[in-house]
């Protein structure tokens, strides 16, 4: 372009980007790159669950760009560390949104995080999506236009747990061990519904400050009280300490962990005291090459990592990524934050190489499905269909 | 000449001129003051200083008015301007105070601030425009000692506010950091408590260990432990918690009880920590708890902080309440300072008004001054001595256009009317002596025109009896050639018929003699009989054209007696000068000649007696081709050349035939149309073609005229009414 038209051209440019911006318009870098944002724990107790998350998203995203982008445009992920604190979120967000000026935020890690985050999403009118969370209050699809979900809720997954407690080893009552906050008291509202569908009802409920390991005390609760199965809603270092104090305890109930606890940390951090402690899952099995996506998502793993190892988390952050490079394909070579969304709403089933997802004006969660697996006297995680008495 | 003179010589007239002469001096005697020009120059001077007093009338009252008019527009209004403006930028003075102490950031301080300062250096500049406009005294100066006020005030409030914005960051920062060391203690004292708790029921603080035994787990020593631990957990948590109520408490009233239960909690933490066992004691929970106090009650800690952001707040607010007294104080000297300025506004608009009054007054005076004084001069000067004379004059003048001019003029007075009167007066005798003169020159100029005339009659009428005598002579040679005419065609008839019996014999004669034996007289009978044909042959060729000559004199006396029918003459033309040119060519056989054509068909059909026409054709043509021969056998190589045309014209048709002939010499042009005249010898004519010609047209209502240059051309011009005369023609006939 002759040089002295330039001003020009970029003042259409920002006259044009400013009407756009008033309906939610392009927030491209540049010509050529579209540019999302990822708040997440990258360091602190938490940080495998942040680190899994952006792994998975960086291999969708360098798959995509080798592949020649998305109707020309290079996918470029700005991942920055809230420790898993609220606070630094909000603050996390507001200057991706504001100083990066990123298309969409993706891969956000927690509840916490996400209710002190999403608002701010909201209120810019930017794409929030994939969320590592399965909290209930990111479902509400008309209050929140802006956000897409990947995953089954954490109703869902208590519901399922609650499914196979009551349908498999036909317990009536089930007690819950959470952390005390938001995303804990996601999980015991979902249990609570769940354990009402099948009849049962709750034993003993204990919590734990998040982000230590003050767990001992709440296990001798549910020792106290007799609990034969406890449903963990927690991450995993204190979930993992106060499993291996129960062992140490000889105290054996069923654990069943939701799957934020990150499975692959907490099997390692459980080493052998791991085997027959169940977790339910919202991603296919990531060792499970029959599945397309997945065979993909292992290549693409190893293509940016070849040390990496496939886990669920960054299976979830690969599918995040996947599903955000679709949304863009479907809305056109010049892609706005609304056209995004409308396009992910509108298009009916999306099938990520066999992983599908279905959105809808008033459904903003693409997948139902959740996995029960099991952490076999390896350490390994199996998938099972239910769980086996003992 | 003199005589006219004297009989109007008026006795009132000094200088009434005998003999008028030319020099001016008569003019130059006038007296120069008594004079027409003198006393107009007069009335023009007294009114150009009439014009010119009223105009420096007008002039110097639309000066004062507008003086006071600019000193509304450059003085008054503009102060009125600026007071409210004034009033107007103290009140936003006193907003921007108010904004200043809403200033949420450092950044939002500084820009207030300049803001303010800007609108302050207005309103300075504004008040240095009044007094530099006019001096309003004590009100300017007042209103600079309020505003000085005010600009204090707004210092003072601009220094607070900016300290408080810097203790607020401070106490941001301290917010952060009390959240962090609340997490800390937290995390130090949940994970303390929870092992200590769980140590109390199992004996086991590690994975690996083997339970501790009851006396030793559950002694007073362990229970102090766990009991201290929960104080400083407890004791933190309300001394975060006050803190917290501190750090958005808005009323410096509420801080001292808060700060004495923060002092307590704090103290109370402290002791419960010192109660540990050392071994117990955590370093961190304890570097926590320290922080907790500096931040909390330590020197520019929340608490010291906090109180004097909320004190300095209310000194702002006292500040602000004072700017606003002096901007009120500010306004009420702006609104006397308003009051001031519309006084002189309305002085100087009264003084206006009261100028521009006096100047139409004055002005007023002087056009009525003006308006008599040019009634009176038109009185006495114009109508007096100058229309009442010059009316004398100009009823003079028209007597005199009438013819009149025995009335002497009398004009009087001694000035230009009355010298136009004399030159007038003196005009008048001349004229007088002239009009005589003329009058005798124009008799005589009647009497030899009516001489000429009468000759001229003369000279007419005797050509008149000699054209009579000539038509009487050709009347009667006319009917004395038709009476020989008709007494010789018999005896023609006579001649002919028996020369033609003559011939006859003589051709039986030579058959007879064929009959007759071979001989020397059969020949010479033959010889004889020859001859004697040749001689017959003459004597009929000749009563032939004696015979020709006698119908050609019957036809001209009995004139024409054909039918009038509608002819095409344009093909009649045609026809018959190609029958003359086949005439002449089967007598000559060598004859050519080349025939142009240029005929107008608009000419149509004409009433005509297409005979008598034909003839007048036939003759022309004949004569041409006659004259064409007889140059074609005097100049060698000569190529005749007939051209025919026609025209129609307005009332008539125009028939031209043209030869290229020898042409007719001019002293014989003017007889060709006579009876009788012929060039040609011998046979070939009558001498009466023409003249026939000319009778036949005229019974047409027609002409012929002639145009030739010897050696070059002949041209006959015809010319036919388009309109028949055949009614008059006939009606003539009929009177005949």
């Amino acid at each position: 372009m002759n040089s002295c038209f330039r001003p020009i051209a970029l003042a259409c440019h920002l006259l044009f980007f400013a009407s756009l911006g008033a309906v939610g318009g392009v927030l491209a870098a540049d010509d050529s790159v579209i540019r999302f944002g990822q708040s997440a724990a990258l360091a602190g107790p938490t940080r495998e669950l942040g680190e899994g998350m952006k792994l998975g998203l960086d291999a969708a995203f360098n798959e995509i760009n080798e592949s020649g982008g998305v109707h020309g445009y290079r996918l470029e992920l700005v991942s920055l560390d809230d420790g898993y604190e609220p606070e630094a979120a909000i603050v996390n967000t507001r200057a991706l949104i504001e100083e990066r000026q990123v298309f969409a935020l993706i891969g956000p890690v927690g509840t916490p995080t996400s209710t002190a985050a999403q608002p701010i999403a909201t209120e810019a009118g930017v794409p929030y999506i994939g969320a590592f969370t399965g909290a209930e209050f990111l479902r509400d699809a008309e209050s929140l236009p802006n956000v897409i979900n990947v995953r089954a809720s954490y109703f869902q997954e208590t519901e399922e747990m609650a499914a196979r407690l009551s349908l498999d080893l036909g317990l009536d009552t089930v007690s819950i061990f959470y952390q005390d906050d938001s995303y804990g008291r996601a999980g015991l509202n979902g249990l609570r519904r769940a354990v009402e569908i099948y009849g049962m009802e709750i034993r003993e409920e204990v919590s734990y400050p998040r982000n230590t390991e003050a767990v001992k005390l709440a296990l001798l609760d549910l020792r106290r009280a007799g609990a034969e199965a406890v449903v963990i809603i927690g991450a995993y270092q204190p979930a993992s300490t106060m499993i291996r104090w129960a062992r140490k305890l000889n105290y054996s109930p069923y654990f069943i962990n939701i799957s934020f606890i990150g499975s692959e940390a907490l099997a390692r951090t459980l080493g052998q005291d791991g085997e027959g402690v169940y977790v339910t899952q919202v991603v296919p099995f990531p060792e499970d090459a029959s599945l397309p996506v997945v065979a993909e998502y292992q290549a693409a793993l190893r293509r940016i990592n070849s040390s990496a190892t496939p886990s669920f988390v960054s299976l979830e952050g690969y599918l995040a990524g996947r599903l955000a490079a679709e949304g863009l394909r479907l809305a056109g070579p010049e892609p706005s934050r609304e056209g995004f969304l409308r396009a992910l709403k509108t298009s009916g089933e999306i099938n990520l190489s066999g992983f599908r997802l279905t959105y809808g004006l008033n459904d903003n969660q693409g997948s139902d499905q959740v996995y029960l697996t099991v952490i076999d006297e390896s350490g390994d995680f199996t998938s099972v269909d239910r769980i086996e008495p003992r | 000449m003199s005589d006219p003179a004297k009989n109007s010589a008026d006795p009132a007239r000094v200088e009434a001129p005998e003999i008028p002469s030319d020099d001016g001096q008569d003019v130059r005697q006038l007296n120069f003051l008594r004079t027409i020009a003198a006393r107009l120059t007069l009335i023009l001077l007294g009114s150009v200083l009439l014009v010119a007093t009223a105009s420096l009338v007008a002039y110097f009252a639309l000066q004062i008015t507008l003086n006071y008019q600019s000193r509304m527009a450059d003085v008054d209004m503009p102060n009125i301007v600026d007071s409210v403006q004034i009033a107007r930028q103290s009140t936003a003075l006193v907003n921007g105070a108010f904004r200043i102490i809403s200033a949420r950031t450092r950044q939002e301080h500084e820009a207030e601030v300049a803001e303010v300062e800007q609108e302050r250096e207005a309103v300075e500049s504004i008040i240095e425009n009044l007094e530099s406009r006019s001096d309003l005294g004590e009100n300017t100066q007042n209103i600079r000692l309020h505003l000085a006020q005010l600009s204090g005030h707004l210092a003072s409030i601009r220094d607070s506010a900016f300290r408080r914005l810097q203790i607020e960051e401070s106490l941001m920062l301290l917010t952060a950091e009390l959240a962090e060391i609340n997490r800390n203690i937290e995390s130090d004292l949940a994970q303390s408590i929870d092992d200590q708790g769980f140590y109390l029921v199992e004996g086991l603080r590690g994975l690996d260990e083997t339970p501790a035994p009851l006396e030793v787990r559950a002694s007073e020593v362990e229970f102090t432990i766990y009991h201290n631990l929960t104080v400083v957990n407890q004791q933190a948590n309300l001394a975060v918690l006050l803190l917290d109520e501190m750090l958005v408490l808005n009323d410096r009233q509420f801080l001292p009880p808060i700060e004495e239960r923060l002092f307590s909690a704090l103290d109370n933490a402290r002791r419960a920590y010192a109660n540990l066992p050392a071994s117990t004691r955590m370093t961190s929970l304890g570097a926590s708890l320290q922080r907790l106090e500096r931040v909390g009650i330590g020197s520019s800690g929340i608490v010291e902080l906090r109180s004097e952001a909320l004190l300095r707040l209310e000194q702002e607010q006292d500040s602000l309440a004072m700017a606003r007294d002096a901007s009120s104080v500010l306004d009420s000297e702006v609104s006397s300072l308003g009051a001031l300025i519309s006084g002189n506004a309305l002085g100087s608009s009264e003084a206006a008004r009261q100028s521009a009054a006096n100047g139409i007054i004055l002005l007023f005076t002087i056009n009525l001054i003006s308006a008599i004084g040019a009634m009176i001069f038109g009185y006495f000067l114009v109508w007096k001595s100058l229309i009442r004379r010059l009316t004398a004059l100009s009823g003079a003048m028209r007597e005199m256009s009438r013819g009149d001019l025995e009335v002497a003029v009398e004009v009087g007075g001694n000035d230009e009317v009355s010298e136009m009167a004399q030159a007038l007066e003196r005009f008048r005798e001349y004229a007088l002596e002239v009009q005589r003169l003329n009058l005798v020159e124009k008799l005589a100029q009647e009497l030899d025109a009516k001489n000429e005339s009468l000759e001229a009659t003369l000279k007419e009428l005797e050509k008149a009896q000699q054209q009579i005598i000539a038509e009487e002579k050709l009347s009667s040679l006319g009917q004395l050639a038709a009476g020989i005419a008709h007494e010789i065609k018999n005896p023609l008839n006579f001649i002919g018929n028996f020369s033609e019996i003559a011939m006859e014999f003589g051709k039986e004669i030579e058959e007879l003699l064929e009959e007759i034996d071979e001989s020397d007289a059969r020949e010479d009978i033959r010889e004889i009989v020859a001859d004697l044909g040749k001689s017959m042959g003459k004597i009929r060729d000749h009563s032939k054209r004696a015979d020709n000559i006698v119908r050609s004199m019957l036809e001209h006396s009995r004139g024409g007696e054909g039918e009038w029918r509608e002819t095409d003459l344009n093909a009649v033309l045609k026809q018959y000068v190609e029958l003359a040119f086949h005439s002449m060519r089967a007598l000559n056989t060598g004859f050519n000649m080349d025939m142009v054509t240029d005929l107008d068909s608009e000419i149509g059909l004409l009433e005509v007696v297409p005979q008598d026409i034909s003839r007048v054709f036939l003759n022309l043509a004949t004569n041409a081709c006659q004259a064409l021969d007889d140059k074609r056998h005097r100049i060698e190589g000569f190529e005749p050349v007939i051209s025919i045309s026609s025209k129609r014209l307005e009332e008539d048709a125009e028939f031209v035939l043209r030869d290229n002939g020898p042409g007719i010499p001019k002293k014989i042009r003017d007889k060709i149309f006579e009876p009788f005249f012929t060039t040609k010898d011998g046979t070939k004519g009558t001498g009466l073609g023409l003249s026939l010609t000319t009778d036949i047209l005229v019974r047409h209502g027609g002409s012929i005229a002639v145009d030739s240059q010897e050696g070059e051309f002949t041209e006959m011009r015809i010319r036919l009414p388009l309109k028949s005369v055949r009614k008059a023609e006939e009606a003539a006939q009929e009177r005949v």
